[in-house]
């Protein structure tokens, strides 16, 4: 087995200037905001550098962008990380706070050779604007230190790995304080000098424990890693140092989210008809978003235009601190019907539901309706009006009775003698089963301004219109 | 220079009036002979404006468009009511055949929601008609829809009053709509592009309430005082 170990030296920092056009320096600091513990390269070149007091630090740089790390969110990043690992490697182990582990030697065939391994990986790297110093190893712990000393190199010999561990100093080598005294104690300066320790001399005067570690680095004790399960829905955040204000800022952010979302989409095959945007404010309650497509849709700048046009009919509450992006639907997507091999024939269905949605996101879910009959001898019940979806339902229409094209909202009252009276009566009767009591005689006449109206008088002898025949 | 005027001359869309250019325009068929014989044997324009200008509904007005509606439906291309100042009722337009799954009532707020939806459905390609009802509408704003009907070749018929028939308008096709006796409908070609407006018709719409044309009104009498009140 041969690992690969990704160690993402300044992930909290890489993720937040991705998420922002041009930025300003920025550093991160640690947990009680007194020190820097990253610094990007802009904050770098004015001075700043990790290990420093954020005091100092903001003295040479007054307008220092700062956030302060926070575990949860870090480890976040790097689930965000793995999701897309996953996609080039399928043994994954995530090796918080900071590190991605991924099994490599069962791709090499796939890939055509390890250099072809390094190298798609180098180029995902790069795509997302990440820095990663990559390690190969024989063994999980092996690629790791490789990788945190940033002496990887694209290699499966094991001799070569071997000679590059016990080159690497001690202090380098991540035991715990006590034993790295002690071996210092002992006059042991590098890894290859602990190595070479008779294995029960060591755990009889160290500890079993640090046998055990440095046999797991060498491979002569197993190392199970269980390997990292990706989860069944999508989910990205963008984190902002400068609060954005303007519904426009949240454009550029959700553009690289969306092209993730349709990445992933079309890795799992699957499309999507509901998101949920999250926006978080410093002050106050999150602003919930949901943007429904009315039918299957996994393109990004579908996704966009519909956010954009919900964003303008709803600006922002209060400036946003955060975006989040969730997708828990998945639909299975169908296979693409009705392109013909020159393209000529539109895919309708497609149109059709671009159309919805574009008019849903603006006018609401309200303002679209369908209509049908329904089976009521009350005439403002004999219809109903639903959400709009494509859908074949035939109705039967040759027993309905005949009526007017135009039913007014509510009956209007009768205020003149009609010029002429046609068919009719017709009682309609009914509702005593549901307490909406109807009892009416109907007929059609025609008005003096030559309207035919659908008119009809009630129990206490009242005439009032109830439709036109448009 | 010449060749550009001969080029703008054969165009249809520049009216001559000394001579009938034959039009190419795309339209549909009305569906009552006596309209299409009026309107050059063409129809509805597709890709076009075309308005209905009338004081009061019931009249007749839908049932003008009832076969445009039916055929189109039938076809699976889909029918807006943009605003209807009624409810459409489902039980008659199923009656009249047309498929319900294809048409679609929109209400909107406030009129940049409205010329915004307006466009959006003139220019998708699964459109085949919009009826809309947009109350006051400024010309730049009917130039505005004009552009988007020509874009998608769909029919649109806008449903305005009466009192525009004096205001200009950009549409191809402009219609006057009023009752005649015996249930008809007298239509009174205001505009109509690429040719002479003027033309009038009454087309016999008593159907649309089932009853026959010769049949004279029969005169429902009873004691109902309740009816002056």
């Amino acid at each position: 087995m041969l690992w690969l170990h990704l160690h993402f030296p300044h992930l909290l920092l890489d993720h937040i200037r991705r998420s922002g056009e041009n930025m300003a320096a920025l550093v991160i600091v640690n947990g009680s905001g007194q020190k820097v513990i990253q610094a990007c390269p802009a904050a770098r070149g004015l001075g700043v550098s990790a290990g420093m007091q954020l005091k100092t630090a903001i003295s040479l740089v007054p307008e220092l962008g700062i956030v302060r790390a926070n575990p949860q969110q870090e480890a976040r990043i790097l689930e965000d990380q793995a999701r897309w690992l996953y996609q080039h490697a399928a043994h994954i182990v995530l090796v918080p706070p900071d590190g991605l582990l991924a099994e490599i030697g069962s791709l090499q065939r796939l890939y055509g050779g390890l250099p072809a391994v390094w190298r798609t990986v180098e180029d995902a790297l790069h795509e997302r604007q990440l820095t990663a110093w990559p390690g190969i190893g024989h063994t999980p712990l092996a690629a790791r230190l490789i990788a945190r000393n940033g002496t990887g190199a694209c290699t499966s010999d094991k001799a070569h790995i071997l000679q590059a561990l016990g080159k690497m100093p001690l202090l380098a080598a991540e035991f715990d304080e006590r034993t790295c005294t002690r071996l210092q104690r002992l006059g042991l300066n590098t890894l290859g000098e602990v190595f070479s320790l008779p294995p029960a001399e060591m755990a009889r005067r160290l500890s079993p424990e640090t046998l055990a570690y440095i046999q797991k680095i060498q491979g002569s004790r197993p190392d199970p890693r269980a390997p990292w399960q990706p989860p069944h829905h999508f989910r990205q955040q963008a984190d902002f140092v400068q609060e954005i204000e303007q519904s426009q800022g949240l454009l550029f952010p959700l553009h690289r989210m969306l092209s993730e979302l349709e990445k992933d989409l079309c890795w799992r095959q699957q499309d999507t008809d509901c998101l949920l945007l999250l926006l978080r404010h410093r002050h106050a309650e999150p602003t919930r978003l949901r943007i429904r497509t009315s039918g299957p849709e996994h393109r990004a700048e579908a996704f966009l235009s519909l956010i954009s046009l919900r964003l303008e009919q709803q600006p922002l509450q209060a400036p946003v601190v955060s975006l989040r992006l969730v997708v828990k639907r998945f639909l299975g997507r169908e296979a693409p019907g009705g392109q013909d091999l020159l393209g000529e024939n539109q895919d309708l269905n497609e149109a059709w539901h671009t159309l919805m949605s574009r008019l849903q996101a603006r006018l609401g879910d309200n303002a679209l309706r369908q209509l049908a009959p329904r089976a009521d001898h009350r005439p403002e019940r004999a219809w109903s009006a639903s959400e709009v979806r494509r859908t074949n339902r035939t109705t039967t229409n040759n027993q309905l009775p005949r009526r007017p094209l135009w039913l007014l909202q509510g009956p209007q009252p009768l205020t003149e003698t009609p010029k002429a009276w046609f068919t009719g009566p017709e009682r309609i009767s009914g509702g005593w089963w549901d307490g909406q009591r109807v009892h009416r005689d109907y007929y059609i006449a025609q008005l003096n301004s030559g309207q035919l109206a659908w008119v009809f008088r009630d129990v206490r002898d009242g005439w009032f219109i109830h439709g036109w025949f448009g | 220079m010449s060749e550009l005027l001969d080029t703008l001359m054969q165009d249809a869309r520049v009216w001559q009036g000394h001579r009938h250019n034959k039009t190419t325009q795309l339209a549909e068929l009305t569906g009552y002979q006596a309209l299409d014989n009026q309107l050059g044997g063409l129809g509805w324009p597709r890709g076009a404006l075309s308005e209905c200008l009338l004081d009061t509904p019931g009249i007749g007005e839908l049932t003008l468009l009832v076969p445009l509606m039916q055929r189109l439906s039938r076809a699976g291309k889909t029918v807006f009511w943009l605003n209807p100042p009624h409810t459409p009722y489902a039980p008659a337009l199923a009656r009249e055949d047309i498929d319900l799954n294809q048409v679609i009532m929109i209400h909107t707020e406030g009129k940049d929601d409205f010329l915004w939806t307006l466009e959006n459905c003139l220019r998708s390609p699964v459109t085949g008609l919009v009826i809309a009802w947009p109350g006051r509408l400024a010309a730049r704003e009917i130039r505005r829809l004009q552009l988007a009907a020509e874009a998608g070749s769909n029919v649109c018929v806008l449903f305005r009053e009466r009192r525009y028939a004096e205001q200009n308008s950009p549409a191809a096709l402009r219609l006057q709509l009023e009752p005649d006796n015996q249930q008809s409908l007298k239509v009174h070609v205001v505009k109509r592009r690429g040719s002479w407006p003027g033309q009038r018709c009454s087309l016999a719409l008593a159907h649309r309430a089932g009853l026959l044309h010769h049949e004279t009104p029969r005169i429902v009498q009873g004691p109902w005082p309740a009816i002056a009140r």
